[in-house]
């Protein structure tokens, strides 16, 4: 029974024994006290009677008429006058006249009032015995009435009483509900803090669950600060605080691999030129400090355009990351500008050179880097601030104009998304779900995600082709009953229409619920950590799991992420490239693995190129894999 | 009882334990006689006012014994106990108001005597205070008789104790059976 049940049950019960307790008393004594007062009118009545008759004379017509007189005038149920012997000589008597009483309540007050007794003297003699009863019929009737009364006195107040009661029980159960709901949350291992309620009991409890989340997130940014810490001084030149080469060269990797937004954008490269000669112009110290500022001048660069990446090649070349920017000729002249304006401050003759090309999906790295080296160099011949941009070869261009695109992107969606299917899988190569990554057709040609999702959010188009990709992947698990994670972008989780129609199509098809993973990209749980929350919490309800992808180690730093309820995460591809030879990175992947599982989310690597790379990563306590070298077994034969 | 009345008090009230003691059992009229006699000896008749500063007050044997001083119906009352206390039946046994004419004189004053009564429509026997001697009612031309009472009535309707009500504090009669009860009378 519900603790909210008990207590009605207590107060029920407490009122109906008020009640009836009191009704009880009222009428026992009431019927007490009616007897009493009947009583004592029989004795005096009695005594009045039979004195009177005393001092007549004893003729029957007289003692008749006395007796008569006394019964038709006053209220009297029996009057007897028996002589000595106790033979009747007069008597009188009337029924009982008891209206509108329910019996049983008669018969349950039932008056038990002894009859009034007196002798009546004849000189010294004893002429007889006068017995006489009132009439107590109406009694009942006003017993009765109050009676009545008082039940309804005792209803209206339980009403009342209960009223309150509600009132009372509410006021509990309202913070008693919030805390059960902390609990279960807890239970399911999301750390949210609740508000503390007044009832001191209840604050106790809630107060040390809030302690419980504040310490879990301490402990998770505690971790997840060791884990930055720990990437940051195996991946970052220590000089200029950027990446390293071969982080850099994972990250690029990552992104021409990637069936996402980044998987196309600029990519652009600089050179401190003549670098021997500046260290011993400048010092090695004063070099050092100039190539710091290079590189916070191109970082500036980077979260100016958003998802850039910057690294250090080499010595004296910096290289950037922009994805999702395609315009060389405006980024080009961004570059060059603040390049300049940098060498001016410097005062020192110096020589920065810069080399800019785009990249797609799919293209090999070696080849990009090798063509962006001979630009640098050509440009480096230019000048102190010469820049090369490297022709695009213009088959690999679909369309070039904003209003091409628009037009064919809006009737590749009329005719419908096509779903790709990637494995992921467990460590006993057990099917976790299915990545569904979106295929349009653009130019007769069913094309990858990769090249079309840059224009896609650059028309603000995301939320149509996330609901196209929904109902797709809706009607794919109708049909397969398989699992499929499906990819929302930042986009979509700001617009109210948007999350607005999902949850209506989740809920229309409530059934297959747990088959439906949702993910968004980690850059969306840093942005609108709120947004996230609210979409969480609905798709929870729903049965549905939500996770995060391209998570890199400052996942734990995610406002509220206690608190999200996220099932599972998708460590960035950078992360796990070449696993298997790096002991550093094993770490890293092995902290971010536990500290996920102290969440209760599950842990899966992106972008594992071999079975060798996956079996080492579920060594170090990884929960899934996919990737390019991630086969679904049955294919696999084996 | 030496506490409240004294040496005498409870030489009077052994005397009392005595005079039941050896009646007990007796012959009616020698029962009579001796009750009749015990109290007319021994208690002195004195108004209610001289004795307990109050207009009218009804003692019980207790206290009518502890003082040896009674007006009429303290006698009666005195009297009427007793002989219960002897095994008389109370129904036989009445108290009578009546109006007494003193010594020659013609003043009348309201007295109150007990009678004992045979069967229910005889003649009584008179104990009186006034009256050294026990006599039938019929020779005692001095006396008027008004009316009678006796604890019959009182403990009607099945039950033989008086209710122990506290509206019986309010009857003067019923009063003084409460106060005899609480001092171990009638028991």
């Amino acid at each position: 029974m519900s603790l909210i049940k008990q207590l009605w049950l207590a107060i029920t019960t407490l009122l109906l024994l008020a009640f009836v307790g009191s009704l009880l008393i009222g009428v026992t004594s009431s019927r007490h006290y009616i007897e009493q007062e009947i009583e004592i009118k029989n004795i005096d009545n009695a005594n009045a009677l039979a004195l009177s008759m005393s001092q007549m004379e004893k003729d029957p017509v007289i003692l008749e008429l006395l007796l008569a007189a006394q019964f038709d005038t006053g209220h009297y149920q029996r009057i007897e006058l028996r002589d000595a012997e106790g033979e009747i000589i007069e008597q009188r008597t009337a029924g009982e006249h008891i209206e509108d009483v329910p019996a049983w309540f008669v018969e349950l007050v039932r008056f038990d009032v002894p009859a009034g007794r007196a002798v009546v003297q004849n000189g010294w003699q004893q002429y007889g015995t006068l017995e006489l009863e009132s009439q107590h019929s109406f009694a009942y009737r006003s017993l009765w009435r109050s009676t009545l009364e008082l039940a309804g006195w005792f209803a209206l107040a339980g009403a009342v009483s209960l009223l309150l009661a509600s009132w009372i029980v509410n006021t509990i159960r309202r913070p008693l509900r919030n805390v059960v709901s902390q609990a279960q949350a807890i239970g399911q291992r999301r750390f949210m803090m609740a508000s503390e309620p007044r009832t001191r009991e209840l604050r106790e409890v809630v107060q040390a669950m809030n302690q419980l989340s504040y310490a879990v997130r301490q402990m998770l940014g505690e971790e997840s600060d060791k884990l930055d810490q720990l990437r940051r001084r195996m991946q970052h030149d220590p000089v200029t605080d950027t990446l390293t080469r071969v982080p850099f060269l994972d990250q690029l990797q990552a992104h021409l691999n990637s069936e996402k937004e980044d998987a196309s954008g600029t990519l652009a490269m600089v050179r401190v030129a003549r670098l021997g000669e500046l260290n011993q112009h400048l010092g090695h110290a004063g070099t050092d400090a100039l190539l710091v500022r290079v590189a916070r001048r191109l970082d500036q660069l980077a979260n100016l355009y958003g998802y850039g990446t910057v690294g250090r090649l080499n010595g004296s070349d910096f290289a950037l990351i922009l994805p999702r920017h395609h315009d060389l000729e405006a980024l080009g002249n961004d570059l060059a500008e603040r390049l300049r304006s940098l060498g001016a401050e410097l005062g020192t003759v110096v020589s920065l050179p810069s080399a800019l090309c785009q990249y797609r999906q799919g293209e090999a790295r070696g080849q990009l880097l090798a063509s962006l080296d001979g630009a640098l160099a050509s440009a480096e011949r230019q000048g102190e601030f010469g820049q090369v941009m490297v022709d695009q070869p213009a088959a690999n261009v679909l369309f070039t104009r904003h209003d091409e695109w628009r037009e064919a992107l809006s009737d590749a969606l009329d005719q419908g998304v096509l779903l790709a299917h990637y494995p992921v899988l467990d460590a006993r190569g057990e099917m976790i779900h299915f990545e569904v990554p979106s295929r349009l057709r653009l130019k007769e040609e069913w094309r990858p995600a990769g090249v079309f999702l840059p224009w896609i959010s650059r028309l603000a188009m995301a939320p149509t082709l996330d609901l196209a990709v929904v109902s797709a992947a809706l009607a794919d698990v109708e049909s397969r009953g398989k699992a499929v994670a499906i990819n929302l972008s930042s986009d979509s989780l700001s617009d109210g229409h948007f999350v607005g129609e999902l949850l209506s199509r989740v809920r229309a098809h409530q059934r297959i619920a747990d088959k439906l993973w949702f993910e968004l990209p980690q850059s969306a749980a840093m942005q609108q950590p709120q947004a996230l929350r609210t979409l969480c919490h609905a798709l929870l309800g729903l049965g549905c799991r939500v996770g995060l992808e391209h998570v890199g180690t400052q996942f734990g730093k995610i406002e509220g992420l206690q608190d999200l309820g996220l099932s599972f995460m998708k460590i960035d591809g950078a992360l796990s490239q070449e696993i298997e030879s790096r002991g550093d990175q094993q770490s890293l992947l092995r902290g971010m693995a536990t500290l996920a599982h102290s969440l209760g989310i599950m842990a899966i690597a992106e972008g594992v190129e071999s079975q060798g790379a996956a079996d080492t990563l579920f060594e170090l306590g990884l929960d899934g894999v996919t990737g390019p070298g991630i086969r679904e077994q049955s294919t696999n034969g084996g | 009882m030496q506490r409240l009345y004294g040496r005498s008090g409870l030489a009077i009230l052994e005397e009392w334990f005595t005079l039941i003691d050896r009646l007990q059992g007796g012959d009616l009229d020698t029962q009579l006689r001796e009750v009749n006699d015990f109290f007319n000896r021994r208690v002195r008749w004195l108004e209610d006012t001289q004795i307990w500063g109050t207009e009218d007050y009804w003692a019980t044997p207790l206290e009518t014994m502890g003082k040896r001083q009674g007006d009429c119906e303290d006698y009666s009352i005195a009297k009427y106990v007793t002989l219960k206390e002897l095994g008389v039946p109370g129904s036989k046994l009445r108290m009578i108001y009546v109006r007494a004419r003193i010594g020659r004189s013609q003043i009348n004053q309201a007295h109150m005597v007990l009678g004992y009564y045979e069967t229910p429509s005889a003649v009584p026997q008179v104990l009186d205070n006034l009256v050294p001697s026990i006599t039938p009612a019929s020779q005692r031309t001095d006396l008027d008789p008004v009316f009678s009472f006796n604890s019959e009535g009182l403990w009607a309707g099945g039950s033989s104790q008086s209710r122990a009500d506290p509206v019986a504090r309010l009857s003067r009669w019923r009063s003084v059976i409460e106060r005899m009860q609480q001092q171990g009378f009638l028991s």
